[in-house]
């Protein structure tokens, strides 16, 4: 499982990387795996955080065999209980519940991996202590609410020796990497890419405060301790300065990693626009738009991204890759994921022949506008779809590669120091809105 | 003579009627109960690329439907949601109903199949789709009170045409 970039890519990336920017980026090689465990023993695991992000990491791990859930931690009992419930139920006898990640570091002995779903700003002192504690970790994106946290898990996971996989779950998912691998790198389908377009749409419904039931509100001294000014804030965490990157980070983050992930460099420049459009009074932007501009070995290439939680029109989300030959969008979806070969590009019907697209059926050719000026438009281009598809929970390839290299078996698709250098420029988005200035990166702002 | 041979032919067809009103009343049952089990996963069959199988794990896509007792929901989630609003229905009833409507169908469905108390078992199916068509009635669902209508004649056909139903484990009730 080593990540899908080509020899030549690499070579050319280093190049760039003499020049000053972005250092190893997203091209180097990935962690190697250390064998923690011997193949066929339990791996043991503790949950840090168990809301809703934890219970989907959970529902994707209850399908991969030798785990043992030891441990479970979270403040809130809720959500502690609900998580010791779950991991009962599926494995038969009942973990030993935390409210503190260093009451149970103290205690629990014999975890192997801990694996972190708690919110954004807690992501980097409880990965730093895990590692220092001798634990590999497997922790959500994004890294930190600060590139400093980000660092910090950086230095960690080097200095301790031990796995960090950060969760850009995408790096795992076959679909995502035979994109990069086979179409993009192996057969350049899309020819030279120029232009990426990328977006998650969601719909003001799904983006409202997250409720709460009064009689479940925790203890104000525990809510103070753990960084929380009252219970509102703890449940919509997402939407404070201070605890999270907002929706380009808790949104974006996912899709600008794909974006430096596939190019294979570190963007240029950023320059970012957002606005308190609709929710007023969210310190977050709720809308964002953000143009990257990249020096691929190809030639330049703009990126656009766009993060709305106001909307879902206008096809969901996705990562759109669009070349002088074809263009290919996916998604996790397979259902907003789809391939055009130009008009101009040569024939695909050997990649369909051989298996490695297929091909859709023609859409019927629209009947002509009145005083419509034909001549201008292109010719409709063909349609195309992968030849498979991920039969799995999204989360569940990248978990699978984290307990596969804790058993020394593979190597880290995303360990910590290869997200950061994806997910750097990201924390430049909200500044460079703000400041309503773009921003040129210099290696201060993308190295460790 | 003729008269008797008429009787005789007549009995013949009230005795298959009988007996085709209760192979469709208990197929229909049994089956709709079955699918309550149904479920559906995501096809895990590798694709081959280039006449080999791929290394990715691309799977061919699509779901593949199944049949597990963990699948089981005995009201739909998209009708339970619409039901849970409804001011008239009893919030205490809807789970309970939602765990006996499968069972019910299939043991009432195997019942009539079999001929185990047929009369019995035909009321208590046509109670059941009753309690169906009061529910569709609360969400307006119009089309779908005209089809368990059209239920409801079928299984009072089977009822009128008792005196001829034969092939009977318990012919009693």
């Amino acid at each position: 499982m080593t990540p899908s970039l080509t020899p030549l890519n690499r070579r050319d990336f280093l190049s760039k990387t003499a020049a000053g920017i972005g250092a190893g980026l997203v091209l180097g090689a990935p962690r190697t795996a250390h064998a923690a465990t011997d193949a066929t023993d339990k791996i043991h695991v503790a949950l840090v955080g168990a809301g809703k992000q934890g219970r989907v990491l959970f529902e994707a791990m209850s399908n991969i065999p030798g785990l043992h859930f030891q441990a479970i931690c979270d403040i809130w009992d809720y959500n502690r209980q609900g998580g010791i419930a779950k991991v009962r139920a599926f494995q038969g006898h009942t973990p030993k519940g935390y409210s503190d990640i260093d009451e149970m570091l103290a205690t629990e002995k014999g975890l192997d991996a801990v694996i972190i779903s708690t919110p954004d700003f807690w992501h980097s002192p409880h990965t730093v202590k895990c590692l220092e504690a001798g634990l590999n970790v497997y922790c959500e994106k994004m890294m930190s609410d600060t590139i400093d946290g980000a660092r910090a898990m950086v230095h960690a996971m080097e200095k301790s020796g031990k796995l960090c996989q950060i969760g850009h779950q995408r790096r795992s998912n076959p679909r995502y990497r035979y994109v990069l691998d086979q179409l993009i790198n192996g057969s350049k389908i899309c020819g030279q890419i120029v232009n990426v377009n990328g977006q998650w749409n969601r719909a003001v419904n799904s983006s409202q405060d997250i409720g709460f039931n009064p009689k479940l509100t925790i203890k104000q001294d525990i809510l103070t301790k753990y960084g929380f000014r009252d219970m509102q804030q703890f449940m919509n965490w997402r939407t404070y300065r201070d605890l999270s990157g907002g929706p380009i980070s808790d949104l974006g983050a996912h899709q600008i990693d794909i974006f430096n992930w596939f190019l294979g460099v570190p963007p240029k420049s950023v320059f970012a626009s957002g606005g308190h459009d609709f929710f007023k009074n969210r310190e977050h932007f709720d809308n964002v738009m953000a143009i990257f501009d990249y020096d691929t070995p190809q030639g330049g290439v703009r990126a656009f991204y766009q993060v709305l939680t106001t909307t879902s029109a206008g096809g969901g989300y996705y990562e759109s890759f669009m070349g002088t030959q074809g263009n290919i969008r996916i998604s996790e979806q397979t259902a907003y994921t789809s391939i055009y070969r130009e008009d101009s590009a040569p024939s695909w019907d050997s990649l369909v022949s051989r298996g490695f697209l297929k091909k859709q059926p023609a859409p019927p050719k629209p009947e002509p506008a009145p005083g419509a000026i034909a001549s201008y438009e292109s010719a409709a281009a063909e349609a195309f779809e992968l030849p498979g598809d991920l039969s799995k929970p999204p989360h569940q390839p990248h978990l699978e590669n984290f307990f596969a290299a804790v058993r020394g078996q593979a190597t880290l698709t995303c360990d910590a120091r290869h997200a950061f250098e994806s997910e750097a420029p990201i924390y430049w988005v909200n500044p460079s809105a703000l400041s309503r200035q773009p921003i040129e990166f210099t290696a201060q702002h993308l190295t460790v | 003579m003729s008269n008797e041979s008429s009787c005789e032919t007549n009995q013949l067809a009230f005795t298959y009627g009988a007996l085709l009103l209760r192979i469709w009343l208990g197929v229909r049952s049994v089956q709709t109960g079955i699918e309550k089990f149904a479920g559906s996963a995501a096809s895990d069959q590798a694709v081959k690329i280039d006449g080999a199988v791929n290394s990715y794990g691309l799977t061919s896509g699509g779901s593949v439907k199944h049949y597990a007792l963990e699948n089981y929901h005995g009201v739909p989630e998209a009708l339970m949601s619409k039901f849970t609003a409804e001011p008239l229905m009893l919030k205490v009833a809807l789970p309970l109903y939602d765990k006996v409507l499968g069972p019910s169908l299939l043991v009432l469905g195997v019942a009539i199949l079999l001929g185990i108390a047929s009369r019995t078992s035909l009321f208590l199916l046509g109670l059941l789709y009753t309690s169906l068509t009061w529910g569709l009635i609360l969400i307006k669902q119009d089309e779908g009170v005209s089809w368990l209508g059209v239920h409801m004649i079928l299984v009072v056909m089977a009822l009128a045409l008792s005196n001829h139903n034969r092939f009977t484990l318990l012919k009693k009730w």
